[in-house]
């Protein structure tokens, strides 16, 4: 893994003797010029991972490469990597042209080069002409670009941003995602970046690792991960509204196999080698398509139809298992009514009941008899 | 909000009866008396007088002595200015540096902390009896010199002007510097963590840090102790009073002991209160200088 | 994860640092426990040969006393005891209860200029000792001199400023909306006050009695100047003390000192938290 810009290797960090396992054994492997999402909810460790990477806090085991080399053993400001903190952290006390300065004047460079460094990313970052602007009177969007700013001076080569947009407002939001966007394409930055918001690391990032309770449990393109989680988790996690997974049995064979969830047994189409023993079915609520209610697989009771744009989240309840599915806008559903389901087989996928990991079968096409 | 009921008070009518037994003990207690001896100030008048309305009014005379004959008066100004800057210089390095030691992890800090609180506790009165039994001339101070550099060292602190005022400079230091330790201490405290670690994974060293980060930070805090402790240590008597009298000769008198001493010692009641006067104006425009940087924060800091 | 552990060198320098701040409390209790023969013994002796509570009891014995009698020394401290208790007491309770609704009426009511909250602050700045000189004129004149209610009065008006501002901060941070619940309940607003703001900032008002407690009981020019023989505060007794016999009554001055402080340190202990506030007109909230 030569070509690694940044390598974390079994990296753990245990807090009160071994108590609270914040970070337990991650690894990761960030290429040159990617950008990587860690997204979890908040506590899952991702906070963590950015400081032990920027120094701020030291391993418990494994290490920390860049460039193949271990930093772990080097102090916080001579790694190479900057930090964005979410609340920007920038020096109200100072002004911009200050706080830009800063990260080169701490280390003594001559005043000419921090002059001519500085105008380069206040031209980059369209601040030009707010450079004598005091910080503490500068509005969200701003302070955000003084933070990146004020890192990028220092020229790391790698990056981290802590919920980079979390406190922005909508509209500064999504220019402040072109602007992080362009960035990244115009310097070419290696970018990892924390956000417990899916849309920000779907928009974002090239790859995103899915994080909880302090394990690193899928690292896959942003485009792939949503439709072929590898864990129960980021499953469950990922997706608008994320997918329905159903813990249950097959029963059966040949055109009278079944999943048998406990309340319902949904029919499955004739398929060689079904999985013995207890597993979770996932399904997509796209996967789902309303039928007539005569010969659909699933039957159940409309709970919500909550509209969202051109489709409605259709929330039915199937004995005592609730089912999200993505229906046109134009369908015209109420309460307690009855509606049948039908699904594309193809796409639903298995996790084993231990581990929680997909497992490596599929369902055929086809409706069932 | 306003509720409006009939035969209720209006909010202006609460406003004046709540704040009314206030301003009327302020007005007799603090405002007539000033009045009083704005009057006297212009006048001769001594207890052994009479009456004040029979004293003769002098005019200006009494302020114009001050100001041009008066040199003790000058040189009690500017003593007390002088103590006063050199006191507040150290109490605030002492205090910023036992701050600084308390951000450190170690045990006991909370029992610590209430021991290094303890001197600003103790009343000025007997701050100042504490010190003038250490600098006795047989007590425990040059009883340590004595100790350390060989028996001429003991000194006669009370005897010459530069250390009896050292003497009060070092007592009122160990008095206040608690308060500054206090108010930077909570401070320190309420500075955000993030800006600190912006500027150490910029490559800023602790030093740097300190200087160029926490201090700013620090500026409207280190401003207030600053402007809190000048009100009082300009009112300098206790410590002194019990400490040198003001002595040897004059050489420790601050204004507020030379006042006193004008006023209930020699009965120069007139004179003393036209420089009560004085040092009342100086007082005034020492407050507003002071309170520019902090109005603000120490008035509407409040809400 | 920013706070690392005291290195040796600053746990030394922490070390002396409360050797110098303690040494001189160290002194006094030290020296009130000293017999007789330990007082002025040359070189200074650091503990007593017998610890003794002697000196108490001749602080308010006036035959033991009379032994050391010089100038006003015979006096005991009985009436100096009293006198400071009873015009701290009163003054202390004066000064909140005023002070108190004085807040009230700045924190609700007020037009919020800047005008009340200057004049307070600059009154703070006056030296005493120009006040006190008029004082003491009209004090002499209409029968005040001499007597605790005159006392009293210059210390209510004297620290009025400092409860009527630390109260109007806690005040200030209680929210509106709970009184006014109580007033919409058709209550009189003095009622609303009474009922639901007190309460609510019973620690605060505990904080500021303690704090104005503090500074009535270490007043000592105002005590000086305006007792002669009817009235005596602890601080002008003691000053009293030196004066009189320069250096040999340790031992008895050292334990009324003591008497003195140790109101003072445990009251200012039980209020630490609130100190910084109090002694910056709430400008500094912790």
């Amino acid at each position: 893994m030569s070509t690694c810009k940044l390598e974390l290797v079994s990296l753990a960090k245990e807090y009160a003797d071994g108590n609270v396992i914040a970070v337990d054994g991650i690894n990761l492997q960030v290429e040159a010029g990617e950008t990587i999402a860690l997204l979890g909810s908040s506590g899952c460790g991702k906070s963590t991972t950015l400081n032990m990477i920027v120094g701020l806090e030291t391993p418990s085991s494994g290490d920390i490469l860049v460039d193949g080399t271990s930093i772990v053993g080097l102090p916080a400001g001579k790694r190479d990597v900057g930090l964005v903190f979410q609340d920007y952290a920038v020096f109200t006390s100072m002004s911009v042209r200050k706080n830009l300065a800063f990260g080169l004047e701490v280390r003594g460079k001559g005043r000419a080069e921090v002059d001519r460094a500085v105008a380069e990313v206040a031209e980059l970052l369209g601040m030009s002409d707010r450079l004598d602007a005091r910080a503490k009177d500068l509005g969200g969007s701003e302070l955000q670009r003084v933070a990146i700013g004020r890192t990028l001076v220092t020229k790391p080569s790698i990056l981290l941003l802590d919920e980079p947009l979390s406190n922005l407002e909508t509209a500064a939001r999504m220019a402040m995602r072109n602007e992080l966007r362009r960035l990244q394409s115009e310097i070419g930055l290696t970018i990892i970046y924390v956000t417990h918001d899916q849309v920000e690391a779907f928009s974002l990032a090239d790859r995103i690792a899915v994080m909880d309770a302090g394990k690193i449990l899928h690292v896959e393109k942003s485009a792939v991960i949503c439709d072929k989680p590898s864990h129960t988790f980021v499953a469950g996690f990922l997706g608008f509204p994320p997918m329905n997974l159903l813990r249950g049995r097959f029963e059966g064979a040949g055109n009278a196999a079944g999943f048998n969830n406990g309340a319902f047994t949904l029919p499955v189409p004739e398929t060689p080698a079904l999985p013995k023993g207890i597993c979770t079915m996932g399904i997509r609520p796209q996967a789902l398509h309303l039928a007539p209610e005569g010969g659909a697989a699933m039957t159940g009771t409309v709970v919500l139809l909550e509209p969202r744009g051109p489709e409605s989240v259709l929330t039915v309840n199937i004995g005592p298992t609730k089912l999200k599915a993505l229906v046109p806008s134009d369908v015209r559903l109420s309460e307690g009514q009855k509606v049948g389901l039908n699904l594309d087989y193809e796409t639903v996928l298995f996790f084993d009941s231990e581990k929680n990991r997909s497992m490596d079968f599929q369902l055929n096409a086809g409706r069932c008899a | 909000m306003r509720i409006v009921r009939p035969g209720g008070l209006s909010n202006a009518a609460i406003a004046r009866l709540f704040t009314l037994p206030g301003q009327v003990v302020s007005l007799l207690v603090l405002v007539m008396p000033l009045l009083v001896a704005l009057y006297m100030s212009f006048t001769d008048w001594s207890p052994t007088h009479g009456s004040l309305f029979d004293a003769s009014f002098v005019s200006f005379e009494n302020y114009s002595e001050l100001l041009v004959w008066d040199t003790r008066f000058t040189y009690a100004v500017v003593r007390t200015l002088l103590i006063s800057i050199v006191c507040l210089c150290l109490e605030f390095t002492f205090g910023l540096g036992l701050a600084v030691l308390f951000l450190r992890k170690f045990r006991g800090k909370s029992l610590l902390f209430s021991a290094f609180l303890t001197p600003m506790m103790i009343l000025p009165v007997v701050v100042g009896y504490i010190f003038w039994m250490l600098f006795q001339s047989n007590g425990p101070i040059n009883q340590i010199l004595e100790f350390l550099f060989g028996p001429q060292a003991a000194l006669e602190w009370f005897r010459s002007a530069p250390t009896a005022i050292f003497a009060v400079i070092l007592t009122e230091v160990w008095h206040w510097t608690p308060l500054f330790f206090l108010i930077l201490l909570s401070g320190l405290n309420s500075i955000p963590e993030n800006p600190i670690r912006a500027a150490i994974i910029l490559g800023a060293s602790p030093r740097q840090v300190f200087w160029r980060v926490v201090m700013p930070m620090l500026k409207p805090v280190i401003t207030v102790a600053f402007v809190i402790r000048a009100m009082e240590i300009i009112k300098l008597f206790d410590e002194v009073f019990m400490l040198t009298r003001g002595g040897p000769g004059s050489s420790t008198e601050t204004i507020s002991l030379y006042i006193y001493k004008l006023a209930f010692n020699d009965f120069q009641l007139a004179y003393g209160a036209a420089a009560a006067f004085l040092v009342l104006l100086g007082s005034l425009m020492l407050v507003h200088l002071l309170l520019a940087p902090v109005r603000d924060q120490l008035l509407e800091g409040n809400r | 994860m920013l706070t690392k552990n005291l290195s040796p060198l600053q746990a030394v320098l922490m070390f002396a640092a409360l050797v110098v701040v303690l040494f001189p409390v160290f002194w006094i209790l030290m020296t009130a426990i000293k017999p007789p023969t330990d007082w002025n013994a040359s070189p200074a002796i650091w503990f007593p040969s017998e610890p003794t509570l002697v000196n108490f009891k001749t602080l308010f014995d006036p035959d033991a006393l009379g032994e050391y009698g010089v100038g006003g020394v015979s006096q005991p401290a009985t009436k100096a005891v009293f006198g400071s208790i009873l015009a701290t007491f009163v003054a202390t309770a004066l000064s909140v209860t005023i002070g108190l609704f004085s807040a009230i009426g700045i924190s609700r009511y007020g037009n919020g200029s800047k005008a009340t909250p200057l004049v307070i602050l600059s009154g703070r700045m006056f030296p005493p000792a120009a006040i006190a000189v008029p004082f003491v004129i009209i004090f002499s004149n209409i029968g005040l001199i001499d007597s605790y209610v005159g006392l009293i009065c210059i210390y209510v008006a004297v620290t009025l400023p400092f409860s009527t501002w630390m109260i109007k901060s806690f005040v200030d941070d209680l929210p509106r909306e709970i009184e006014e619940a109580a007033m919409i309940d058709g209550r009189s607003k003095l009622m609303a006050h009474l009922t639901v703001t007190i309460p609510l900032i019973k620690g605060g008002l505990f904080a500021t009695t303690m704090f104005i407690f503090i500074l009535n009981w270490s007043e000592f020019m105002f005590a000086l100047v305006l007792s002669y023989t009817s009235v005596s505060t602890i601080p002008v007794q003691l000053a009293k003390y030196v004066t009189a016999t320069a250096g040999t009554l340790y031992g008895v001055q050292a334990a009324l000192a003591v008497l003195a402080m140790v109101p003072l340190v445990i009251v200012g202990y039980l209020i630490q938290s609130h100190l910084a506030r109090g002694m910056t007109f709430g400008a500094i909230k912790q």
